[in-house]
């Protein structure tokens, strides 16, 4: 049962991570990324890769710093553009990922993929306790983020940003470098993806191209429609919440024996669809809608502020 | 060989041509990308497979079939969902696409598993036309699409219908002023998008075979083509797919097989670049 509520904090850890990055890019800066596996695999390799020679901290940091470098070029390329052409460009810079990983079989073991991911703190703990250990490592690395992008998002550059989102042209007229605030944005967002796929690979210790799927793409989308967009709190809420629904949902193969583990797989990602829409046509600003904050927040003595 | 290579990639485009002239259509109408183009090509395919495998039809009365059942199911996402969002702009409707292809997809996963599946065709010998070896998809493709085509352009160039699709594309408001209202045109463009993308589904499954990522294939060189077009421009849409399945199939002088798709990517980064408003207009920058 222990083993079985590490794993789940571990997972609710890493989706948590990638919803919070996709919370900044779309929910705050409004720029739909629909590449988010690509990021996380990205993350992951490279932590993999970099892990063994460098140890796990730079290999981590690595990793973060690829996929920002990474996110900005692609910003560059295609934010000033419509935001139907940045989802586009985004999701075939997931497939590209994906190719690349499976063929080019020199660097990534191809279908195979990597084995014997070193993991972080490992002579610390006996080896029995070690996944307590590395739930307790994710859920710190989970508020470290957290806190992070929470003041990012209360700082005048999240103002910013969602002045951006919410009126480009606006926020422009009022001398807001609007391209490079959204680079920014997005650049935030890609280092938080690559964390989430380092923690990844050392919950998994090994990794393949099947493991990095459009379903993490689909948990994100859905948590942060679920948390509301632009929401940090809530996207935690979300995160939680659909990880733990879904995870119920493997209890439902033993309750109907006629469903097999594809059908699970299909049935989970059709779900996460309908839950998708619903919430969009229900409830679009979420379960724990982003804070309205006011001037009066800011500035309490302040009078008549109307 | 090249002129094999020119051939394949002809057939290719054309088989393209289809759901790229669909996402434009809706584009153009209801000014959002259909992220669900391709799990409605999965979709189409698979109705197409229940209905002449399982039902026993044979297979061009099953496409037909096939191309009334996603036209329903298109309207039926639009009345559902779609219209709903409507006025919540694009980026609203794109993600709630995303939605409905997670939907479609793996409804079909959920009832036919992944196994691939093919239909019950007699597969015929190739025919040889000075050393070009033409299958006999090929030529099926070939046919279908092109009166799809002529048909398509008929439809919008010479009746009440296609103009008024093309008021609505233009301008909606003042569309609406003239007495042509926008939520009719938009079910009915479903419609036609919807039969298009099934009748894509079928030729795509003869080419290939039947499975839940078929559609999931052929996404990004979609994209490519109807954007290479200029979203919004059906004739761009054609002679951008056929462009895209020249340059993939091209690609494999110089490119492994396996990076074919990565070929629709960078001509997508490419354009975007160099002349984003696609070669038929369009505006893609924001500012």
């Amino acid at each position: 049962m222990i083993a079985y509520l590490t794993t789940l904090i571990i997972l609710v850890a890493v989706s948590a991570l990638v919803g919070l990055a996709l919370n900044v890019q779309w929910g705050v800066a409004g720029l739909v990324n629909f590449g988010v596996v690509g990021f996380v695999a990205l993350g992951a390799y490279t932590t993999a890769l970099l892990a063994p020679p460098l140890g796990w901290f730079p290999a981590m940091i690595t990793a973060a710093a690829l996929c920002a470098l990474i996110s900005t070029v692609l910003a560059f390329l295609s934010i000033r553009l419509e935001e139907n052409y940045l989802a586009i460009v985004t999701i075939g810079f997931g497939e590209v990922v994906r190719i690349l990983l499976l063929n080019e079989s020199w660097l990534t073991g191809g279908a195979v993929g990597i084995a014997d991911i070193p993991r972080p703190f490992v002579n610390l703990v006996p080896p029995r306790q070690y996944d307590l250990m590395l739930a307790a490592f994710a859920l710190v690395l989970v508020a470290i983020v957290f806190v992070l992008l929470e003041t990012l998002v209360r700082s005048p550059f999240g103002r910013a940003l969602r002045a951006v989102r919410d009126d480009a042209t606006v926020a422009a007229a009022l001398g807001k470098p609007v391209l490079l605030l959204r680079v920014k944005a997005f650049a935030t967002g890609g280092a938080v993806m690559g964390t989430a796929g380092a923690l990844h690979a050392f919950y998994l210790t090994y990794i393949d191209p099947s493991q990095f799927t459009s379903i993490i793409t689909a948990y994100a989308f859905m948590a942060v429609i679920a948390g509301g967009r632009g929401s940090n709190f809530g996207l935690l809420f979300g995160a939680g919440t659909i990880m733990v629904l879904l995870e119920a949902t493997r209890f439902l193969k033993d309750a109907f024996a006629v469903i097999d583990g594809t059908q699970l797989a299909a049935l989970r990602l059709g779900l996460i669809g309908l839950g998708i829409v619903l919430l969009l046509i229900l409830r679009p600003q979420g379960l724990l809608p982003e804070p309205q904050r006011k001037a009066n927040d800011f500035f309490p003595d302040h009078e008549g502020t109307s | 060989m090249i002129a094999q290579l020119v051939l394949n990639g002809f057939v290719t485009g054309l088989l393209l041509a289809l759901p790229a002239l669909a996402l434009t259509l809706t584009f153009g109408i209801l000014k959002f990308p259909n992220f669900a183009i391709g799990a409605m090509l999965t979709f189409g395919a698979y109705a197409a497979w229940v209905a002449n495998s399982l039902l026993g039809m044979p297979l061009a009365v099953a496409a037909v079939a096939s191309a009334v059942v996603m036209a329903l199911v298109a309207m039926l996402c639009d009345v559902l969902v779609y219209s709903r969002l409507r006025d919540r702009g694009s980026i609203t409707l794109l993600v709630s696409s995303l939605g409905i292809s997670l939907v479609l997809e793996n409804i079909c996963r959920f009832a036919f598993g992944n196994a691939t599946r093919n239909f019950a065709f007699e597969v015929a010998r190739p025919i040889r036309w000075h050393g070009l070896r033409i299958n006999q998809e090929q030529l099926i493709t070939a046919i279908v699409v092109i009166a799809c085509v002529i048909l398509i352009q008929l439809l919008l160039h010479a009746s009440p219908l296609g103009r008024a699709m093309r008021a609505v594309a233009d301008n909606p408001a003042l569309a609406a002023v003239r007495g042509v209202e926008r939520q009719t045109i938009a079910r009915i463009t479903w419609c036609i998008a919807g039969c298009l993308t099934a009748l894509s589904g079928v030729l795509a499954g003869l080419d290939r075979a039947v499975d839940p990522l078929l559609g999931w294939n052929y996404q990004i060189p979609i994209f490519a083509a109807a954007i290479l077009g200029g979203l919004g421009s059906p004739t761009g849409a054609i002679v951008g797919a056929i462009v895209i399945g020249l340059a993939e199939e091209l690609s494999s002088l110089v490119l492994p097989t396996n990076y074919r798709q990565i070929v629709s990517f960078a001509v997508i980064l490419l354009l975007l670049l160099v002349r984003n408003r696609g070669l038929f207009g369009g505006k893609a920058v924001r500012k």
